[in-house]
């Protein structure tokens, strides 16, 4: 008896609180979950988008930067192919 | 009967019979919410747009989310044709078409995969059909910013010390957010703090007079000479306007952690609990010897250019049935629903105690003297003042409580309009695509939200916009009841019950925007009667009338988008292919 007065004021106490919490924050509570789910969508697309099948994003931005890289990228070429040892660490 | 207590009891019984009687007998023979089914809640569960809460969590979420200045201001218009007529139209309308639209809209979403309104319109009346609810929307927004605008302003003018109050809260909101997020605080502990802070705020804002802004005419009557003074004099609606605006801009572009959730955040309680003030004020009227000072009746055409029907039924926006309503019950309530008997409390419940706050709030005007009445929206705050002064401290807390149920109407619509700035922005970059991308851009898509709709509010009359609001409002209404019905028409449901009641909404709201645009604002517009653009603007007549020629406009779009609309539901309806009433044949299941 005492037993589900408990229950029945537990469930009571509960209920209050999931309204409150209902009306004073789930609405901030899911935004918040909204936001960061549009801050993964962009990490994903951005950084596995190509592979996961949906090849927009990064060649997007690869063409977007192209005219800036063209000039550069035959000096760069020869920088990253170029044989190196330590002795080009040396001044 | 000297009392609106008897009315408050006489409508929560009439609610209660809605509630428990009418709601189970639909569920019954309409919905047949099965508690087994799988809901979107479970099925799609991803931690973030899709996950079940309690039925308890829904219901206060819900009505948080419904629950604003529509119900509260709403019955100032309508209690021009008297008390009764008012009263009878937010119980009506709310036992037979309010619940049922936010309830329905609800279960149409859980039955479509938990999608929300965009997507179901696309579904049964294509894309076409899609595009024209998405303008109707825009124009809807635009209404909707320009009336808060307006009312933010009035409400800082109209009431010296709630503009303070009103900075002093944003302050305390974005200190909560930084203690919150930043310092990681205590949740409750912050609460409490920012609690006890807005308190002092609004004793502040009431108790010193250098924080009361000094007080000018609004516009003034230029029958009665120009009154210069106050914030610019004559033009002060227009600066309250810009002040409300640039608050609004911060609101939209600035991250929802830094400014405006905090503020809705701590904005909450003080609302609230005048809500709930007000209904305890209302029921205990009978021991408190607050009486009624309303008549009953006046007239069905008083004035001669404002029928009760349509307007009436558009001006109590919100209060018996809203648009809105469904947007939020479909966008998310419904993909949080844990099973689908949860629908009935949450949409049904949440929807009757907006009916409660109606009520309260008709109750509010029903205890003021006609001749304090005309002319001030604001009549609420004395109201709302009359009812709870004779428990919370009488004469000697009137400044105090005009200081709070003041704030209280601003923060109601400071709080809905950042939302619906936020998501006019949200609209506009998916509307403008191509060469008019521009326009959806941050800044820019905030500029031209706020722009156009305070043009509006510092040249308009608020009762005029306020039914282009609520025309607009309850047609969205009287669509979702429309989508409902082709739902249940596609799985065999007994589709009269929301047919009817859609088919009276659609009629009343396109045929109240139809004479605000030919018996208001044409004649305006053509001549015949003076011009609607409030004093100083109406001194540029070319400029006044360009403005009348606008809300013409305005309308002409809201009217035909409407109607367009209305079109393309009933021809689904009709494609949907079963007469209304028919017995189901089949049981419901998902599409």
């Amino acid at each position: 008896m005492g037993e589900s007065k408990q229950q029945k004021k537990g469930g009571f106490l509960n209920a209050l609180k999931g309204v409150l919490y209902g009306m004073a924050s789930h609405g901030n509570v899911t935004a918040a979950l909204r936001t960061r789910m549009h801050m993964e969508h962009l990490f994903m697309f951005i950084t596995l988008g190509d592979m996961l099948g949906i090849p927009v994003l990064p060649p997007y931005y690869s063409l977007r930067i192209l005219p800036y890289a063209v000039p550069n990228i035959e000096s760069w070429k020869q920088r990253v192919f170029r044989e190196r040892d330590f002795t080009d660490a040396i001044y | 009967m000297s009392s609106p207590a008897l009315f408050v009891l006489l409508a929560l019984v009439a609610y209660g019979i809605a509630y428990f009687a009418y709601g189970k007998w639909f569920d019954r023979n309409v919905w047949k919410p099965d508690p087994k089914r799988t809901t979107p809640a479970h099925m799609y569960t991803d931690g973030v747009e899709y996950f079940p809460v309690t039925k308890y969590v829904l219901w206060g979420y819900q009505f948080k989310s419904v629950a604003a200045l529509g119900p509260i201001l709403g019955p100032y218009i309508a209690i021009n044709y008297g008390w009764a007529p008012a009263l009878a139209w937010i119980i009506l309308g709310n036992f037979f078409i309010g619940w049922l639209q936010d309830y329905g809209s609800i279960m149409l979403s859980i039955r479509n995969q938990g999608r929300s309104f965009g997507p179901i319109t696309y579904e049964f009346t294509g894309h076409a059909g899609r595009n024209t609810l998405l303008g109707f929307i825009l124009f809807y927004l635009l209404i909707i910013s320009a009336t808060f605008i307006y009312f933010i302003a009035l409400f800082w003018h109209i009431f010296p010390s709630t503009f303070a109050a009103t900075v002093g809260i944003i302050l305390v909101g974005v200190l909560a957010g930084q203690l919150l997020y930043k310092v990681r605080a205590n949740v409750v502990m912050t609460t409490l703090l920012a609690l006890v802070l807005i308190a002092l705020v609004i004793w502040a804002a009431a108790a010193f007079p250098f924080l009361q802004t000094p007080q000018g005419a609004w516009p003034p009557n230029p029958a009665q000479g120009v009154s210069a003074g106050g914030i610019a004099g004559e033009w002060s609606l227009l600066v309250w306007g810009l002040i409300a605006c640039v608050i609004l801009y911060l609101a939209s572009v600035l991250p929802l952690p830094q400014f405006i959730q905090p503020i809705n955040y701590v904005s909450f309680f003080p609302t609230f609990l005048a809500v709930i003030l007000i209904l305890i004020g209302a029921l205990v009227s009978g021991f408190t010897g607050v009486r009624l000072e309303q008549p009953a009746w006046v007239a069905f055409n008083p004035g001669g250019n404002s029928p009760m029907w349509p307007l009436m039924f558009v001006a109590i926006a919100c209060g018996s049935i809203s648009g809105w309503h469904s947007l939020v019950s479909s966008s998310s309530t419904a993909k949080q629903l844990d099973v689908e008997t949860d629908a009935h409390p949450v949409g049904a419940g949440a929807m009757l105690s907006e009916g409660l706050l109606a009520l309260a709030s008709l109750a509010a005007y029903m205890i003021i003297p006609r001749e304090q009445l005309t002319g001030s929206v604001g009549a609420w705050v004395a109201g709302a003042i009359k009812f709870t002064a004779p428990f919370l401290g009488g004469e000697a807390a009137t400044g105090f409580l005009r200081a709070y149920f003041g704030v209280v109407l601003i923060l109601y619509a400071l709080t809905v309009q950042a939302l619906v700035t936020r998501f006019w922005r949200l609209v506009s970059t998916e509307v403008f695509q191509g060469p008019l991308s521009v326009l959806g851009q941050k800044h820019v898509a905030t500029f031209i939200g706020l722009l156009v709709p305070l043009a509006f509010a510092a040249t308009g009359s608020w009762n005029n916009l306020w039914l282009y609001f609520g025309g607009s409002n309850q047609l969205l209404a009287g669509l979702a009841l429309m989508l409902i019905t082709i739902h249940l028409a596609r799985t065999k449901a007994p589709t009269i019950y929301t047919l009817i009641p859609a088919t009276f909404m659609i009629v009343t709201t396109i045929s109240a925007i139809a004479w605000q645009v030919v018996k208001v604002y044409l004649p305006a517009f053509l001549g015949t009667t003076p011009t609607l653009v409030q004093f100083p603007f109406n001194q540029y007549p070319a400029f006044a009338r360009a403005m009348d020629g606008i809300f013409v406009l305005v309308g002409v779009a809201l009217f035909i988008l409407g109607l367009v609309m209305a079109f393309r539901t009933y021809s689904a309806y009709a494609a949907a292919g079963r007469p209304p009433g028919a017995a189901p044949r089949v049981s419901m299941g998902d599409d």
